[in-house]
């Protein structure tokens, strides 16, 4: 899997681990055979007294050797993994985030925000540890398991026979188990999420509960996840249940087995033997084999855990995988700062010929369709529409944030197919409908718009913007911390912040998209008029709901279901076009008749 | 689950738990022994399954401490004489058979012990996340919107689970631990004396080895865990304001930010990662040491079949090579649960923690329904007054000034002023989602704290600016008000409300189930849909507060025209920022902190060429102000 690419840079520390892991393991494998060396020679032998001290000494001190050389790998090996995962899952970190943030607006609307967090977080976390796992755990149990075994051989033959009859029974009956297990796991999880979002929903909607008297309804609906949760729980416990103690079982038949055949080997077969001869069985031989018995049935519970954690980190190599192999749809051969041929008459106008549009991820129903408008240098356009009739969906095609499927998008009368991306979307200062500031102080998030921003540039901004007041009533004034997402400032001074944000950076052309829908109608009329008197010379596009707002623009743009219906100044409008005239009376007309 | 709902995984949040998993940062209980009372009469519900799994439990560890008992035995039935190995086959038969009786009888003792603490732990859990939500749900609306809707989940959810596992695994293992620890203990006395203190001095080590260890590890875990909570942090913001990094070309910046967090996460990481892994190593070691050391000696006191040496002393019983097994298997069990207790401990504390943040819950007063006062339908008029109506949610901070109002039955009321005015709060306060200080509100001359609860909010439906719409079926969701609607019914208040046409576009038309938070809708249908659940409920009193103000203007005007057949008759009253919605109602009460500022209909009011006529002038005229 290529994302292991990543793990090049460090295969040093990756098989260091690997082998000190090996050189640890086989310590622990010899360990046992020194111990039988000092039960047969040193306790059980016909030797001296104080030979026999002499023995159990010399080994005492051989194992104490191993130990130590065995603590001393097993600490290198801890010490080389998690360099080589830690600067492994440093990497993959850092190249998804890069990726995430170069990746286009329909690319992340597929991916969902959320999902893309959990991958550069959760993901890459699993990935990273199923690594550090892999190079030691994995090797380990494999020396333990088949080293195991191997000693097992050489110790007494007829130990590794019970050995291979019994081992295969019981990793299919792990299999088996997990089997029934995994898929009852990912219910439980849904479970799970079923109980979360009915609690979500009643804590989010108190008052909507409480407005219908639904408590006791409520109740029961919760009850109902719960119930089915726990069951479902219980269910998979049931199957974890018996995994253990049928194991236990499978581990002492082979240990009742393995003292049978000792005794039965020192009475049948030791007679016709000498005691040197490798097929005499002794007492430490049996307890050799017992200890290894240990250690083999450990390495098979091992498995299963790292069975499970290789399923895991699938999925998550999947996630990860399926943002890596995402190619930007929206690119621009052009470089950074590419000297432009404008024509100085096309300069500060937006012009759309013929333009098409449809949502990639959708039905391929157009949202645009076959729009045509030119707004020129200075001029205020309003477009003025319907919730889903495709006022965003236009504005998006500005800075390419989509690109258009026929028809073309002329920005100073160039395509913005032949921008850099940079190039084009450094002209444009665009406020977006929901609103999104950063932590850090208002100060950091209005020079987002342009970094070297002085404060009085900053202060005119913010003064345009209706929000200076605000920022000036503060204690901490520009210095005041923004939260997470803005989440301590009302959804007005947001927006406003936003606009001041757009506004820094002097741009040729600001689009409003729907960016003041959060300002109250006064603190509306005062931006406009602001907007009007400062920044004269820059083209200005806003999405409005309303006549009263659209009021504001030189010139109004009426959509319908995508289209242009109308175009012109309010008073044109007012005479000529029926749908502005419908919008116009829906939201006015009552008043003034009232008025008369 | 999907993390743009519920809480963050691996946010810090006050006064919650610690990550899962590693128990390293131990949260100290405040009360202990209270708390404990609590749980134990949620066990109590289920004493039968607790006893039964202490009983049970009590079974598997006497039986595993048998096991090398006999293991020894039988190898001590292997004997040396005339320098060749002789085997008593009918002792090691016998021990043999003993071995698997109970092993095979151990291992259905287990499971049955897995069962029972599978039971009792979801027994339990289940008992508690039902108090907890009945309590949530019944809690009074100051609560929501006074503590972090995060915690609340978390408690509902990582705290109970906490504590689940704490009764299905630690209250177990604690047990055993400490049975199998002083059974292992007297055991290994009766053997030998001399060997148990050479086998205790392994545990020794290991104690003192991962108490250093641990404070090591603490140390940079914890500040893993910062680095982490900031990496999750940066990235949860540059990702959901991925629009504005594209618009403003703020990648590069992004991705340096976010680069040096990364890279100190990896630091921080490897240090912490080579202490925690350590750790095995060095318990293997002092595990394998005292392997050595049981050989060692006891090989040495099995060679010499004496005392030690030529000390005068006695060492216990007779060393033999079963012995030595004995040790060697009893030893292991002696320090596993040496080492687990202090952590089982640690996570016994912190689950009492977690306890104590459920139970905070379920101590919130609920909210107090004391009206007894019933309304009757039928003889049900309208008439709503608020006298003198005074009232600050948090104190010293009044919201509402000495508030008068009389509305007729079937009067449209529109409330108008800028945000912060008192508006909404007008509305808290009739639904009683709070209660007021002073003064009083009637409905038909009746005080609506006499009234039942029930009662005032069913004769009340409202519309809210946040739409709110639950992940059931459209049908469901739009029957909320009235659950024993017919299918004909809810079709019609659909249509009413003008959402009938899109929803019959749906595939599944009514049964579509709205995904959480109804995010497979748009805003405005959303809105339609929850004027379509009004309709349904039928009230007396209607409340929209900025109820159209995310639906289309031509949307609105149809959503306008069904309200006005809908509020015929009845009381209503509505909060707008469009003037054109409200023009023709009857009194237009013109609000500004707090205070009612002017009241009239829109003829009077522009008359007055006051504060409604600013309002009506900015609206409408443009700009000029």
């Amino acid at each position: 899997m290529k994302i292991f690419k990543f793990l090049g840079k460090y295969w040093g520390w990756a098989v260091g681990a690997s082998l000190f892991m090996i050189a640890e393991v086989a310590f622990d494998l010899i360990l046992p055979q020194i111990m039988s060396t000092i039960v047969d020679d040193g306790v059980l032998s016909d030797f001296a007294a104080n030979e026999k001290t002499a023995i159990v000494v010399k080994f005492g001190l051989i194992m104490l050797g191993c130990l130590i050389l065995g603590g001393f790998c097993g600490i290198s090996s801890g010490v080389c993994a998690s360099t080589a995962s830690n600067s492994f899952g440093d990497d993959v970190r850092r190249a998804l985030f890069k990726k995430v943030t170069n990746l286009s607006y329909e690319q992340t609307d597929k991916f969902s925000t959320g999902s893309l967090v959990t991958r550069i977080t959760n993901d890459v976390t699993q990935v990273q540890n199923f690594v550090s796992m892999a190079i030691r755990m994995f090797v380990r149990t494999i020396m333990l398991f088949f080293g195991g075994i191997i000693m097992m051989y050489l110790t007494c033959k007829e130990f590794s026979y019970v050995l291979a009859i019994v081992l295969p029974i019981q990793v299919v009956i792990m299999i088996i188990f997990l089997k029934k297990a995994t898929p009852v796991f990912k219910v439980v999880q849904s479970k799970i999420d079923k109980v979360n979002s009915v609690v979500q929903e009643n804590v989010g909607g108190v008052r909507v509960v409480k407005a219908y008297v639904r408590e006791d309804y409520e109740s029961d609906r919760f009850n109902d996840a719960n119930v089915d949760l726990s069951l479902t729980t219980l269910k998979v416990q049931k199957i974890l249940a018996i995994i253990m103690p049928l194991l236990t079982i499978f581990l002492n038949v082979i240990v009742v087995a393995i003292i049978y055949i000792g005794g039965y080997k020192i009475v049948n077969v030791n007679p016709t033997l000498l005691p040197t001869d490798s097929d005499y069985m002794t007492v430490g031989k049996v307890m050799a084999g017992l200890t290894y018995i240990a250690q083999v049935l450990i390495g098979v519970m091992q498995m299963a855990m790292i069975a499970s954690a290789i399923t895991r980190a699938k999925v998550s190599i999947g996630r990860i995988n399926e943002v890596m192999d995402c190619e930007p749809v929206i690119t621009s051969d052009v470089e950074e700062n590419h000297k432009y041929e404008i024509d100085p008459k096309d300069l500060g106008t937006i012009e759309f010929k013929n333009v098409s549009f449809a949502y990639p991820n959708s039905s391929g129903q157009n949202v645009v369709s076959d729009f045509s408008l030119k707004v020129s240098k200075g001029e205020r356009l309003a477009i003025l529409g319907a919730t889903g009739s495709g006022k965003s969906s236009i504005v998006n095609l500005i800075p390419r944030f989509y690109d258009v499927d026929s028809g073309e998008v002329l920005v100073d009368g160039i395509n913005v197919k032949e921008y850099n991306l940079k190039d084009l979307r450094n002209k444009i200062s665009m406020v977006l409908q929901k609103t999104e500031l950063f932590s850090g102080s208002i100060e950091e998030n209005v020079k987002w718009g342009k970094v070297d921003a002085t404060s009085e540039e900053i202060e005119e901004a913010t003064s345009i913007a209706q929000v200076k007041d605000f920022i000036d009533g503060l204690e901490d004034g520009y210095n005041y911390e923004v939260g997470e997402r803005g989440n301590n400032l009302s959804g007005g001074q947001k927006q406003r912040v936003s606009i001041a944000r757009g506004l820094v950076r002097k741009p040729e052309f600001i689009v409003f998209d729907d960016s003041t829908s959060a300002l109250d109608l006064a603190t509306e009329a005062r931006l406009h008029k602001a907007l009007k008197e400062k920044m004269q010379g820059v083209t200005t596009i806003f999405i409005a709901q309303r006549v009263a707002s659209a009021r504001h623009a030189d010139k109004i743009a009426v959509i319908d279901n995508g289209k242009l219906v109308a175009l012109g100044t309010h008073d044109e409008l007012i005479n000529n076009s029926p749908i502005y005239q419908d919008i116009y009376n829906s939201q006015l007309k009552r008043g003034e008749q009232d008025e008369q | 689950m999907n993390n743009n709902q519920g809480p963050r995984k691996n946010q810090v949040r006050p006064g919650g738990g610690p990550p899962r998993g590693r128990m390293l940062f131990v949260e100290k209980p405040k009360d202990m022994k209270g708390t404990l009372k609590r749980i134990f009469k949620y066990i109590g519900k289920n004493r039968l399954l607790f006893f039964g799994l202490l009983f049970i439990t009590l079974i598997v560890t006497v039986v595993g401490l048998v096991g090398p008992y006999l293991q020894g035995k039988a190898i001590d039935a292997i004997t040396i004489s005339e320098s060749r190995l002789q085997v008593d086959w009918d002792s090691m038969i016998l021990y043999l058979s003993l071995i698997l009786i109970i092993y095979v009888s151990s291992s259905a003792f287990t499971y049955f012990q897995g069962l029972l603490s599978a039971h009792l732990s979801q027994n339990t859990v289940r008992e508690m996340r039902k108090d907890l939500f009945n309590h949530i749900v019944k809690l009074p609306v100051k609560y929501t919107d006074t503590h972090a809707h995060g915690d609340i989940m978390s408690r509902m959810t990582n705290d109970v689970d906490i504590i689940s596992n704490t009764i299905s695994q630690s209250i177990g293992s604690l047990f055993s631990g400490v049975l199998t620890v002083v059974g292992v203990l007297a055991i290994m006395l009766y053997l030998n004396w001399f060997l148990t203190l050479v086998s205790l001095s392994t545990v020794f080590l290991t104690i003192l080895s991962t108490k250093y260890l641990s404070k090591l590890m603490r140390k940079y875990y914890k500040k893993q865990q910062e680095l982490l909570g900031n990496l999750n942090g940066h990235v949860e913001e540059m990702v959901t304001g991925y629009k504005t990094v594209a618009a403003y070309s703020k990648e590069k910046k992004a991705q340096d930010e976010f680069d040096e967090v990364s890279g100190n996460l990896k630091k921080v990481s490897i240090k912490a990662n080579i202490f925690g892994g350590v750790m095995g190593p060095v318990m293997n070691c002092i595990s394998n040491f005292g392997f050595l050391l049981i050989c060692g000696f006891g090989g040495y006191l099995a060679a010499t079949k004496s005392g030690l040496g030529n000390w005068w002393f006695s060492v216990g019983t007779f060393v033999t090579v079963g012995t030595i097994q004995m040790f060697i298997q009893y030893s292991k069990r002696f320090s596993r649960p040496i080492n687990e207790i202090a952590n089982l401990w640690a996570q016994f504390q912190t689950s009492i923690a977690a306890a104590e943040r459920v139970f905070e819950i379920m101590d919130t007063p609920l909210e107090v329904n004391d009206g007894k006062e019933r309304i009757d339908g039928n003889k049900f008029v309208g008439n709503i007054s608020f006298k003198d109506v005074n009232f600050s949610y948090t104190e010293g901070k009044q919201i509402i000034y000495d508030f008068n109002l009389d509305v007729k039955p079937g009067q449209k009321i529109a409330l108008v002023g800028a945000t912060g005015s008192g508006k909404t709060t007008i509305v808290n306060l009739l639904m009683r989602f709070y209660d007021i200080d002073s003064g009083s509100i009637k409905i038909d001359g009746v005080d609506i704290r006499d009234i039942r609860k029930e009662d005032l909010r069913s004769t009340v439906a409202i519309v809210l600016q946040d739409t709110i719409l639950f992940s059931t079926s459209i049908k469901d969701n739009i029957k909320y008000g009235h659950l024993d609607a017919s299918i004909d019914e809810i079709i019609n208040a659909s249509k009413l409300a003008n959402s009938d046409y899109f929803v019959e576009r749906l595939p599944e038309k009514y049964d579509t189930i709205l995904a959480e938070s109804g995010s497979n809708l748009s805003q405005g249908q959303r809105q339609l849909l929850s004027i379509a659940r009004a309709i349904l409920a039928d009230p007396k009193i209607l409340i929209l507060d900025e109820a159209t103000s995310s639906v289309d203007t031509r949307t609105e005007k149809n959503i306008q025209d069904a309200m006005f057949t809908l509020m015929k008759n009845r009381t209503s009253l509505v909060i707008a920022h469009r003037l054109s919605t409200i023009q023709d109602a009857d009194v237009i009460i013109v609000m500004d902190h707090g205070r009612i500022v002017e009241s009239g209909n829109h003829y009077e009011l522009l008359k007055k060429e006051g504060r409604y006529y600013n309002l009506y002038q900015t609206q409408f005229a443009g700009n000029e102000i």
